[in-house]
């Protein structure tokens, strides 16, 4: 991946980490208030602790090292802190300021080494400050297990505190190699679980790196036991497994007897290890030279290095509302003016009036555009994170994916970007798992051995498209027909009228599979049908076009914003609602003789296929005003299907802010929400996707009440 | 009622007579109620309802309040009252319930009463089988008060939905 593509990440763990230290420091100040007028709270330390947490995760995110080993150790000081195993004195004190000042330089240095920073300087008074009430540091019992730093590395909070406290009761930690078969390995992991249970305890298991075959896997499993090697490999159900002791590097003995002292870790240590850990990240953790920012080892800035301001989005709702009361002003000001000019006298002022208010106009229209592009985020961010899931899903699965990525600048409503991701990734793991083939298959099939995911976006109209696709194996239509007969998705003689793209659209259908069982990649229980649900919440549609032997593409299309949509005002029985115009496809003048019964469904036929109709009158239980004689049918797509909603009126289209309903209404289905559209007029906004859900629901049950079979 | 909610009640309303010396008085079908002054954030005379199909019975709907949508209940259903007609005195309390502001449609609004503990009957005392938004009666002027408020507890009265 070019090296540009970072920047937009670097920029994030900036602004991100450099809030952090801000709080941080503004945070330590009261602390030492507080310790100078003995007012000290446990919360306020805890405070401290969890920052001092983020700090460490983001910085091990995006690949900066040494501020993920400063705010290790910090953090060990504080933990030791809010246990109160360690008094908070002025010392202390001193050394969480210096902390935080190391933070400070090195998110404003070019070069980690010219921060000027003597870690090991930093790391021996950390140490002492551990040590303050014992009088000494004492060192941590896994590191004195003669284990590598690469296997350390990668276990587990839970892991390692496993293995911590079996040390420390003086519990012998053992070794165990394995060479399991690949094809039954969970069968062996199971009897090798059973077989030690009442023996020992099973701390991890990790795939060993050398050894091992097509067929078969090397294992190093580490177990903690008071029984003896002998009995261990006894009991271990293998051939050829190898049991020993991990022994202490200094070959004193392993029991410690309980330690309760804080343990002290080795700076320089653990940025060897942060840095020598197997990445799951895409990117290579930027060297220091990358993260850009002020001077370098200057006497420290107070200034802050990024330039970019966090906004909560609810703020910029406010602002919106603002905009949509200004919009109520101006068409009061233009009613105003448009009275005056049928006076004569006032006609002057009605036209400079008139003027003002256009200019007025003008401004707002840029003001409400400024809003919306603030929102505005490249969907870059989300593909990033897709680009580590790829490597992850490929990994794991033994498939060989090259990801190419385009569009990431494209840009969409900043809560669009983030219910976005879960979809994403749900459909790359599923291209992964069940899409691309295992190499060898492709190689057979005349590919080459590495599949390709291409995911594209790219602007069109108001609205964004992303596409995710690949050139594996296709889905196989007549698979889909099979399952979705099976699982009663669909009847049979449904299924011999289905168009290919219908056909395509049913694996979005609740309860619906190809493979049968839940695999780890890709399913977790969750089918697609989710994913077309959640893009659905999104006023999107998705939509799968596939060629066996080729490949598959899925297109999600979506709204560039949620902020404001258009939308289609109708009324139904006096009542204003307002329809998202994505997915309203078409209005038509309704004939009642064209109803025909289908399965005792009501169908209207638009262009050769049937169209359910929903009357939006009957359906909501607001007849309370008889029909006009002329109706029309508003035809609303989601994805593949279609309802027509028969309304009274159409009142045009507009532009309106969707406010969502307060806690008091969630309960009620059918609404994305309200828009106010001036004049005290509110009207329902309304959520297509669930009433399209809705509705061909209660037809499902009419039908069945009417006697038809499924 | 689980005794365990009924000493969380009491604790509410003994609360609430505590700190909130002011109670602003309203009318509905014919009787006085009234609600904590603090949790009342303003008045307004009742605009336009947009109702919502399919919404609960007490629900009438929904009103832009400067542009923030704001869900408006009857209180006349609420209570189980009979239901009575729009007049020019009818008014739409904005009331906290603490995590959104609800309308509440009354028929009148009185006035702010200043009641002192000894003007208030907390519920806790007329047995337990009261409604648990009901918090106590009010006697403006204390015993022999022509006036009697009945005092609702806007969070017990609104967190319903």
């Amino acid at each position: 991946m070019a090296r540009d593509d970072d920047s937009g990440l670097r920029d994030e763990f900036l602004a991100e980490a450099q809030e952090i230290v801000e709080a941080l420091s503004r945070d330590l100040l009261v602390l030492d208030q507080a310790e100078k007028e003995g007012t000290t709270s446990a919360e306020q330390i805890n405070d401290l602790f969890r920052s001092v947490h983020t700090l460490k995760g983001i910085a091990g995110m995006f690949g900066h090292p040494t501020i993920g080993a400063i705010a290790h150790s910090l953090e060990d000081l504080l933990d030791q802190l809010r246990l109160e195993k360690v008094a908070l004195t002025a010392e202390v004190l001193d050394v969480l300021f210096e902390g935080v000042e190391h933070f400070q330089r090195l998110l404003q240095s070019e070069e980690e080494s010219e921060a000027g920073i003597d870690l090991d300087a930093f790391a021996q008074r950390i140490g002492q400050s551990l040590g303050v009430q014992d009088g000494g540091a004492t060192e941590d019992p896994l590191r004195a297990l003669d284990l590598e730093e690469a296997m350390l590395s990668v276990l587990t909070e839970y892991e390692e505190h496993r293995l911590r406290a079996n040390v420390e009761q003086g519990v012998t930690i053992f070794r165990v190699g394995l060479r399991l078969p690949l094809l039954s390995i969970d069968e062996s992991l199971e009897s090798l679980k059973e077989k030690l249970r009442s023996l020992a305890e099973i701390i991890t298991y990790l795939p060993s790196m050398d050894g091992g075959d097509a067929e078969h896997i090397e294992l190093v499993v580490l177990i903690a036991s008071t029984s003896d090697k002998e009995v261990l490999e006894a009991a271990i159900p293998f051939e050829g497994t190898r049991v020993e002791e991990v022994k202490r590097r200094d070959g004193g003995p392993m029991s410690l007897g309980p330690v309760e002292e804080p343990q002290t870790t080795d700076l320089t240590d653990l940025i060897a290890a942060a840095e020598a850990a197997p990445s799951s990240l895409t990117h290579a953790p930027p060297s220091a030279a990358q993260l850009s920012g002020a001077n370098q080892a200057d006497p420290l800035s107070v200034r802050s290095v990024s330039n970019t301001v966090r906004v909560e989005i609810d703020k910029l709702d406010h602002l919106m509302n603002v905009v949509g009361e200004l919009a109520i002003i101006r068409s009061a000001i233009f009613r105003i003016s448009e009275r005056f000019r049928s006076e004569s006298a006032m006609r002057e002022l009605s036209i400079e009036l008139h003027r003002i208010n256009r200019g007025f106009e003008r401004n707002l229209l840029e003001l409400q555009n400024g809003i919306l592009d603030v929102r505005m985020v490249p969907l870059g961010q989300v593909f990033d994170k897709l680009a580590r899931i790829v490597r992850q899903a490929a990994r794991e699965h033994g498939k060989e994916v090259r990801l190419v990525v385009s569009g990431k600048d494209t840009e969409v409503d900043k809560l669009i970007v983030e219910e976005l991701s879960d979809p994403l990734m749900h459909i790359i793991r599923n291209a992964i798992d069940h899409g691309i083939e295992p190499p060898k298959q492709r190689d057979m099939a005349g590919k080459k051995p590495t599949g390709t995911l291409a995911l594209s976006a790219y602007q069109r109209g108001k609205h964004v498209v992303i596409e995710v696709e690949d050139d594996g194996g296709g889905i196989d239509h007549e698979a889909i027909l099979r399952v979705g007969i099976e699982r009663g998705v669909i009847t049979r003689d449904a299924a011999a009228e289905l168009s290919r793209e219908e056909i395509y659209n049913l694996i979005f259908t609740a309860g619906f599979s190809t493979k049968s069982s839940v695999s780890d990649l890709s399913g977790r229980g969750v089918g697609m049908d989710v994913v077309k649900t959640n893009i659905a919440r999104l006023g999107g549609i998705i939509d799968v076009d596939s060629e066996p032997g080729i490949g598959t593409k899925f297109t999600i299309t979506l709204p560039v914003t949620l902020a404001m949509i258009s939308a289609l005002l109708v009324r139904v029985a006096g009542r204003e609602f307002a329809i998202p115009i994505t997915s309203v496809r078409e209005a038509l003048v309704f004939e009642e003789s064209e109803i025909r019964m289908v399965e005792a469904r009501e169908m209207l036929t638009l262009r050769g296929s049937s169209l359910p109709l929903c009357r939006l009158r009957e359906f909501f239980g607001i007849a309370d005003a008889p029909p006009p004689e002329r109706q029309f049918v508003v035809v609303a797509e989601i994805g593949s299907r279609r309802v027509g909603f028969l309304v009274d009126e159409l009142d045009g289209q507009q532009d309106i802010v969707i406010k969502s309903f307060g806690p008091s209404l969630q309960k009620v289905k059918g609404f994305a929400g309200a828009t106010d559209l001036g004049d005290q007029r509110v009207a329902l906004v309304i959520d297509v996707p669930s009433l399209v859900e809705e509705s061909g629901m209660q037809m499902d049950r009419a039908r069945l009440r009417a006697g038809g079979g499924v | 009622m689980s005794e365990a909610k009924l000493a969380i009640h009491q604790t509410d309303a003994s609360e609430i007579v505590r700190t909130a010396h002011e109670f602003l008085a309203f009318s509905l079908a014919g009787e006085s109620y009234a609600l904590p002054l603090p949790s009342i954030r303003e008045i307004l005379k009742a605009p336009p309802i947009t109702e919502i199909p399919r919404a609960e019975y007490d629900i009438l709907g929904i009103i832009s309040v400067r542009g923030r949508i704001t869900t408006v209940i009857d209180l006349r259903r609420r209570l189980h009252l009979e239901e009575g007609p729009l007049t020019k005195d009818t008014r739409i309390l904005l009331v906290d319930r603490g995590d959104e502001v609800i309308g509440v449609l009354v028929d009148l609004v009185h006035q702010v009463y200043r009641l002192h503990p000894d003007e208030i009957e907390l519920s806790s005392v007329m047995g337990s089988d009261v409604s648990d938004h009901f918090v106590g009666i009010g006697r403006p002027g204390g015993e022999g008060s022509e006036t009697l408020l009945i005092l609702l507890d806007p969070i017990a009265l609104l967190r319903r939905n």
